[in-house]
């Protein structure tokens, strides 16, 4: 099957013109420095000597550093709390907000607000939300008469920070949906309400199916965010000598690359996570192929 | 992790561009660059100094580049692996021998041993840092000696006597009881008796470790020593100082900014001389004392910021003519104008360009402090190891974890770190 118009003669010249700084800006910054990533992992490289071939020892010491399996485990129990808060949320609030009702303009602007704004910044906003003795959050709950908490403590930093990325990112999951929900055709509601099927029925049967391909797109979008955050935890998160109490993958890559001199050691901890990022992108095409409804 | 990425590739580029080796330093004019990190405001003061060298040496152009100290560092990194490092750098003392042994530095020994007499008029313990068995690696630049801070008004309103030179540690937690206040009686106390930073040793537990007999890591740099003899009971003391409510926890501290003497929110801190422009600015009336003595006498911490010559500079030279430049005393001078360090120079910190700065707080007791003041230890993998130690131990400030239980945690950790990095 064939789409469109094919470009033409001089045409084809333009197009490959055009196409020219994305494609050179893909093979040079992300294939390339894919590879150059994946040949560093194979050398010790302190920055300043000359890098030394190392075979597999990086990615085997991986199995070894405790550091670095705390910050995987910690990026593994994010995603797994991340991803279904994300999509869930932002599926529940796009079927809120996709229908006609007063100031909807101004509650979807609400909602994706955090999108538009620096991480940095409301993570500071949040630090002050979440502060034990003066955080917003301590003084709602000791005026219901509970004890405060420590959000940010190591018990329950975790929590804390993943409430934070949930919130940044439902605005852009809630676009996603909306523009799925506004693609399902309005008979198939009138249909269904017309053989008696309720609100919550008409939910699972006919949106749920139909907006399928927005979970897969969404869920994919969030996993692979989910493997690279950074920016929240680091601000909220971070200690006084670099530390962190929820450190995370990319926080130990960076680390060590750049404050430690470990380039190997880095580019291993990336490739692995990279990895784990091909092997569930993997698992969700399969998903796909069963369970997405393309109309 | 894209940005890393870059990062990667384009650092790989131009390690295989420039390759070509240094070229022989030319005659006639040559520009050299000068990175360090700090405030905005030393780039003013910086410039001058660039200037009046400028003047002095027609031939050589300085271009300064200040960055955060975060940032500094990424920057530092990526242009050495780029293989176009700054002819001249800022060290942090702390940092040296993880560089240093890295060999990314130049010895500055033959020009040492040239130039007869350079080294007289400076604090003897400010240059042992940069010492190795072959020369120096660089050289110091300032320093910073810890004192205990007051602030005289709260003193005053509380009618607590201010602090002196016989302090002994329980001397500052009695005061500071004294000094914490819940002035509403809303049960949150709105002014503490104290405040300090517990994450890194200089401001106040490497201190208190040397005053209670113990310390810190062993002089071959094996073994970490915090958890033996005296040190238990320092660590005891700084737990009791948050378990007592006159300093607040770490996690507390973090929204007011992390600054609570500036925010006029403590009464005592121990801290450096780089704090000082910030508290006059603040208008806080304040003035200094020695830190106070322990069962095995009185020590501070000196530390100092220095420079160091990339080794593969291309103008190594002129380099050098810069550094001797900004540690002669017209250099010292203007950077003693600055405020936020003391000048390694002896006859300079000792003259009025130092002592008669702004502000009505006592300036020799920094000075004077270097009498019993030890030097902030310098060795291979301190950036990791004070991760490990400074981080470990906030659990237990901030009431989550025993004090005895997570500092062997931690000495284990910390001497792995050591071990990794011999």
């Amino acid at each position: 099957m064939e789409y469109g118009l094919k470009p033409l003669g001089r045409e084809k010249l333009w197009l490959w013109l055009m196409l020219a700084p994305t494609i050179i800006g893909l093979v040079f910054g992300t294939i390339g420095s894919l590879l150059a990533t994946l040949g560093l992992s194979l050398f010790d490289w302190d920055l300043i000597n000359p890098p030394n071939w190392a075979g597999l020892s990086n990615y085997v010491a991986l199995f070894q550093n405790k550091d670095y399996i705390e910050a995987f485990v910690n990026t593994l129990k994010f995603s797994a709390l991340y991803v279904p808060g994300v999509v869930g949320i932002s599926l529940v609030l796009a079927v809120l907000l996709n229908r006609k009702i007063r100031g909807v303009g101004i509650f979807r602007t609400i909602y994706f607000l955090p999108a538009v704004t620096s991480a940095v910044a409301t993570a500071l906003v949040w630090n002050m939300i979440y502060g034990k003795d003066t955080g917003i959050l301590n003084w709602m709950l000791e005026s219901l008469g509970l004890a405060p908490v420590c959000w940010l403590c190591t018990d329950n930093a975790m929590m804390s920070v993943v409430i934070v990325n949930v919130w940044g990112a439902i605005g852009e999951g809630m676009i996603i949906f909306l523009a799925g929900l506004t693609a399902i055709p309005r008979d198939y509601y009138e249909a269904a309400s017309l053989d008696g099927a309720s609100d919550l029925q008409q939910f699972f049967k006919v949106t749920l199916p139909l907006v399928t391909p927005s979970i897969f797109f969404q869920t994919l979008i969030s996993a692979i965010n989910a493997f690279q955050a950074y920016d929240y935890i680091y601000m909220l998160t971070r200690r006084g000598q670099g530390d962190s109490s929820v450190p995370v993958a990319v926080y130990s890559i960076y680390r060590n690359a750049f404050h430690f001199f470990r380039m190997g050691d880095a580019s291993a901890q990336a490739i692995q996570l990279a990895l784990l990022v091909a092997v569930f992108m993997a698992i969700m095409f399969w998903w796909e192929r069963r369970y997405v409804v393309y109309e | 992790m894209k940005k890393l990425m870059f990062v990667l590739i384009i650092a790989s580029l131009m390690l295989t561009a420039c390759g070509g080796g240094a070229k022989p330093a030319a005659e006639g004019p040559v520009e050299i660059t000068f990175t360090m990190w700090g405030a905005p405001e030393e780039l003013t003061v910086w410039q001058a100094v660039v200037d009046d060298f400028h003047k002095a040496n027609p031939n050589i152009t300085v271009k300064v580049d200040v960055s955060d100290w975060d940032s500094y560092w990424t920057k530092l990194n990526t242009l050495i692996a780029g293989g176009t490092p700054p002819d001249v750098f800022a060290m942090d003392a702390p940092l040296f021998l993880d560089w240093q042994s890295r060999g990314a530095l130049l010895n500055l020994q033959p020009y040492i041993d040239a130039n007869p007499g350079f080294l007289d008029g400076f604090y003897p313990q400010t240059l042992t840092a940069y010492k190795t068995a072959d020369g120096y690696y660089g050289l110091p630049r300032d320093f910073q000696t810890i004192v205990l801070f007051y602030n005289k008004d709260m003193f005053d309103a509380a009618g607590v006597a201010y602090p002196t030179a016989d302090w002994m540690y329980d001397d500052l937690l009695a005061a500071a009881k004294q000094l914490t206040l819940d002035t509403n009686s809303d049960g949150k106390i709105e002014q503490y008796g104290f405040w300090s930073d517990t994450w890194d040793m200089e401001l106040l537990w490497s201190e208190a470790i040397w005053a209670y007999g113990g310390d810190i890591i062993s002089a071959d740099h094996t073994k970490t020593l915090i958890g033996e003899g005296g040190a238990r009971d320092a660590w005891k003391y700084i737990d009791g100082l948050y378990k007592e409510g006159v300093m607040p926890t770490p996690s507390a501290s973090g929204v007011f900014g992390g600054e609570l003497f500036q925010a006029g929110m403590a009464a005592m801190t121990t801290i450096g001389h780089w704090a000082v422009p910030g508290y006059i600015q603040a208008g806080i009336n304040f003035n200094v004392v020695p830190m106070p003595s322990g069962p095995a006498g009185r020590a501070t911490s000196v530390n100092s910021a220095g420079f160091v010559v990339a080794k593969n500079s291309k103008h190594p030279d002129a380099a050098f003519e810069f550094i001797k430049f900004a540690l002669s005393e017209a250099g010292q001078k203007r950077l003693a104008e600055l405020g936020f360090a003391i000048p390694v120079l002896k006859p300079v910190a000792e003259s009025d360009a130092y002592l008669k700065q702004p502000g009505s707080l006592d300036q020799r007791v920094f000075l004077d402090s270097v009498a019993f003041a030890r030097m902030k230890p310098v060795f291979k993998g301190y950036e990791e190891w004070a991760g490990v130690v400074g981080d470990g131990l906030i659990p237990v400030f901030d009431g989550e974890a025993e004090l005895d239980t997570t500092i062997d945690e931690v000495i284990t950790a910390a001497d792995e770190v050591l071990a990794k990095n011999k």
